[in-house]
């Protein structure tokens, strides 16, 4: 891979704040002078479905990311994690959110938590696991993990030269209160948790 | 307790933030570069063309275009509707186009199937001001019923189709073809697909130009289509489309990059963007000719023989069916070129296109070897089972309360119905535990069907159909039954809003497009006019009440043998939720007394909200993030184990209606 351009694959469950992450991610790339194309999905696969937004910052034409071709895959939700796996490669970053939703199936067979982190760990690619909403709420409200995660993505400096943090704030500043002020803590708290919580 | 009032709202709140986001790049300062979906650019595009009106219904892959023209409209000075179904939104936008204003429609690719019969006669006719058809084709199925190739269309009726492949380009093409359309007076197809209409992109906004009013002039001999008129129509139409023919070859849209390879790619609206960037990969983008193409109907015959001059192989890329790869394969045999010409033996026909099958397929044409693009090879994967996540009912659904007393009723009549479904957030009832949906066929399919099945059948008949859905397509099958006499059960889930495509207003919310106050027309009203002779309507969070409504209805459907309706009204969980949020009234979550529950697993597998959770010793949990507080669980639960944490009041109780 190669500098030309980064691509981010997002993925969680529909209501997690999937398309605002891409959304708010994106108006930063533009005004950092970036390109970047966003791909998501609305309608019939929203509704507590599992969820996947393509970010693609730079140099292209396509909005779709290929499997194997994610930089990083920011992840709100554990099975959705091991579900878009395939979009990893071996230099992949995973940036996951320690949270667990069982799908809506009567007497669905769930893992274990613990053994999905092991699992993902196992095939061993960087991974940080991160407590979104839990750092979400401190900042004021749980709907703000998602926050928490783009500040992680910011964090890993895999951005670095296509997005400043300053200007994912000046998005975020254009969102009314107390929004503004709760989403800014969250993107302060993910920044500064991904060096803590290494893997 | 407020807190969690908080964030049980807030999830809305996000979305409103969204949308104030995205209303502030739609109007910012000419010049300036924006983030906007695909959809949003071609409103943009709609109105730096300077359209008067603009009409749809919605449906995804579509919805966000005249969403976003409404959100305007009276900032811009047009009329912007949602009409009741696509032939209506068609034919009200081809009348404003016959004015000579310019005039916007949109559809999902199968309500072009429910305009088509004005969609054909608008070729024969014309227009006089610029008419743009918008299909927003799903490529891939993510929220459609077919992924039918709406370029079909194009070919069938003698109307251009053009193609963007970016948002970008979605905004700069929408606003040439009005200029296309009213240069040749013709109606004209815009087709997106899922992958640029919600595809968001950077664009750079254009000077805005005015509406204007119409006027319309008499010619019965253009606007009468009776046979005589229409076979001169006919023969004006064929010498136009041979003009259409010669104009797209200097389509500014349409280019040959890179002239004189051997191998030429034709890559087809969004194929481009997937082309150039594995060419790239591949360090292959200066080693062939590529011809892009955003007009694919008709196919500019110039261009491509320009193209394809000095080729030995050309490669097609199209997503769907080969509309292009047919007519350059034509043009090639008529000009004598010798050039072989690939396409669908390469280039899958069914799904959507991703870089990894481009990169597949090009590996082949081009001979190079599959190192040459990294991403192509074996996949990571975790070694566990990853349980499916279906889409799924929200907490609060009253149509989850409906289908629990709808079941409730026939087990009490030891009745074995078939279940006709339709459109709209209630087909997810096909998954378990409900499974109330044995058809789906299309909008207003359900009353269609019912009317065959209940007479060629002993079975029980029950029609589930959404009240968007009735106004769109269910009134006349209702007519038919009641003409014919034709003995099943019609249930509409009245919940007052299009809510899978994203709560837009219909005839029986009370609001237009634009958030005028609009007069609410009520599905009982129209069944009591139709002369339905059982009609009741229930509140399905009654469970017991709504389960006897219910029963009584199917016993009158079956001594009388006539066709009867129920309408069981609740509002859309999503907007109570919204509504609680703007009024300030506190929802009453539920919670679980642990001492009472007995782990039998009824509100969670046989009920199934999604706010329900499962405790490890099989106990249920509600998560008060995702409880609506609608109550019907606290009913389902055998040994009231399921309390709300404070009384519902009357205020809370109204919201829902």
């Amino acid at each position: 891979m190669n500098d030309r351009y980064k691509n981010v694959l997002a993925v969680g469950v529909g209501g997690q704040g999937l398309i605002t992450f891409g959304r708010v991610l994106a108006e930063a790339a533009i005004l950092n002078g970036v390109k970047v194309l966003t791909a998501e999905v609305h309608g019939m696969a929203q509704r507590g479905g599992s969820v996947v937004t393509h970010i693609r910052l730079g140099d292209v034409e396509s909005p779709l990311i290929p499997l194997n071709g994610a930089h990083v895959i920011v992840s709100m939700e554990l099975l959705e994690a091991a579900r878009y796996i395939n979009y990893a490669n071996k230099e992949t970053i995973l940036i996951l959110n320690k949270r667990l939703i069982r799908p809506n199936i009567p007497g669905v067979k769930m893992p274990k938590m613990d053994e999905i982190i092991e699992k993902i760990k196992s095939i061993g690619l960087k991974t940080v696991i991160l407590e979104a909403d839990k750092l979400a709420e401190e900042a004021g409200s749980y709907v703000s993990a998602n926050m928490v995660m783009l500040g992680a993505l910011l964090g890993s400096k895999i951005l670095d030269g296509f997005v400043k943090l300053e200007n994912i704030e000046k998005v975020i500043s254009k969102m009314p209160e107390p929004w503004r002020e709760i989403n800014i803590k969250a993107l302060k708290l993910g920044y500064s948790s991904y060096s803590q919580d290494s893997y | 307790m407020l807190d969690v009032v908080i964030r049980l709202i807030s999830l809305l709140v996000v979305f409103h933030i969204g949308c104030i986001l995205m209303s502030k790049a739609f109007l910012e300062q000419v010049g300036k570069t924006v983030l906007l979906m695909g959809n949003e650019a071609v409103a943009r595009g709609a109105v730096e063309a300077g359209i008067s009106f603009a009409s749809a219904y919605p449906g995804t892959p579509s919805t966000e275009i005249v969403e976003t023209l409404a959100r305007y409209a009276n900032v811009l000075g047009i009329h912007v509707e949602w009409s009741t179904n696509e032939k209506v939104a068609f034919e009200a936008a081809y009348g404003a186009a016959m004015s000579g204003v310019r005039a916007l429609t949109c559809m999902k690719h199968v309500g072009l199937n429910v305009a088509a019969d004005p969609f054909m006669s608008s070729a024969y006719t014309g227009v006089r001001g610029g008419f743009v058809i918008v299909t927003a084709d799903d490529v891939g199925m993510w929220s459609s019923q077919n992924e039918q190739d709406n370029r079909w269309y194009g070919l069938h009726a003698f109307i251009p189709v053009f193609e963007p492949y970016s948002p970008a380009e979605a905004k700069e093409l929408t606003k040439e073809i009005f200029d296309f359309s009213e240069k040749f007076e013709h109606p004209v197809i815009l087709r997106t697909t899922t992958r640029i209409s919600h595809a968001r992109g950077p664009v750079q906004l254009g000077k805005l130009r005015k509406p204007v009013w119409g006027e319309f002039t008499k010619n019965a001999e253009r606007w009468v289509v009776v046979p005589a008129h229409a076979r001169k129509l006919r023969l004006k139409l064929l010498k136009r489309w041979s003009k259409i023919e010669e104009a797209v070859n200097n389509f500014p849209f349409n280019r040959v990059e890179n002239p004189g390879s051997k191998k030429v790619i034709i890559a087809c609206g969004i194929t481009y963007g997937h082309v150039v960037d594995v060419l790239r990969e591949m360090d292959k983008i200066n080693d062939v000719t590529l011809l892009k193409l955003s007009s694919t109907v008709p196919v500019p015959r110039k261009l491509v023989v320009k193209a394809v001059e000095d080729a030995e192989e050309v490669l097609v890329v199209e997503e769907l069916e080969p509309i292009v790869e047919d007519k350059v394969k034509a043009i090639l045999q008529e000009e004598g070129m010798p050039a072989k010409v690939h396409g669908k033996d390469m280039v899958p026909r069914a799904g959507e296109l991703t870089l990894n099958k481009v990169a597949d397929f090009l590996v082949k044409f081009l001979n190079v070897s599959k190192q040459s693009v990294p991403w192509l090879g074996t996949h990571q994967e975790v070694s566990i089972e990853v349980p499916p996540r279906p889409p799924t009912l929200c907490p609060g659904c009253p149509h989850r309360a409906t289908f629990f007393a709808l079941k409730k009723a026939v087990s009490k009549l030891k009745m074995k119905p078939v279940y006709l479904g339709d459109i709209g957030c209630y087909t997810l009832g096909v998954n378990p535990p409900y499974r109330v949906q044995d058809t789906c066929i299309e909008m207003g399919g359900s009353i269609g069907a019912a009317n065959g099945l209940a007479v060629t059948t002993k079975q029980p008949m029950i029609a589930i159909i959404g009240d968007s859905t009735f106004f769109h397509a269910g009134i006349p099958p209702l007519i038919n039954a009641v003409y014919n006499n034709t003995p099943f059960l019609t249930i509409i889930l009245d919940n007052r809003t299009t809510a899978m495509t994203g709560h837009q207003p219909h005839p029986g919310t009370g609001m237009t497009a634009s958030g005028e106050p609009a007069k609410i027309i009520r599905p009982e009203n129209i069944a009591r006019s139709l002369g339905v002779e059982y009609i009741d309507v229930v509140n399905p969070f009654k469970l017991d009440e709504a389960a006897e409504k219910i029963a009584e209805a199917l016993k009158f459907v079956e001594e009388k043998r006539k066709p009867a309706v129920i309408v069981s009204s609740r509002k859309c969980a999503l907007l109570v939720i919204s509504d609680a949020r703007r009024k300030n009234i506190k929802i009453p979550v539920y919670r679980v007394n642990l001492e009472k529950c007995t782990a039998c697993t009824r509100c969670y597998n046989v009920f199934a909200c999604p706010a329900i959770q499962v405790l490890e010793d099989g106990k249920a949990y509600i998560d008060p993030m995702l409880c609506a507080g609608c109550g019907d669980c606290a009913q389902v639960c055998p040994v009231q184990a399921i309390e709300p944490t404070i009384k519902p009041g009357k205020e809370w109780k109204e919201l829902w209606w």
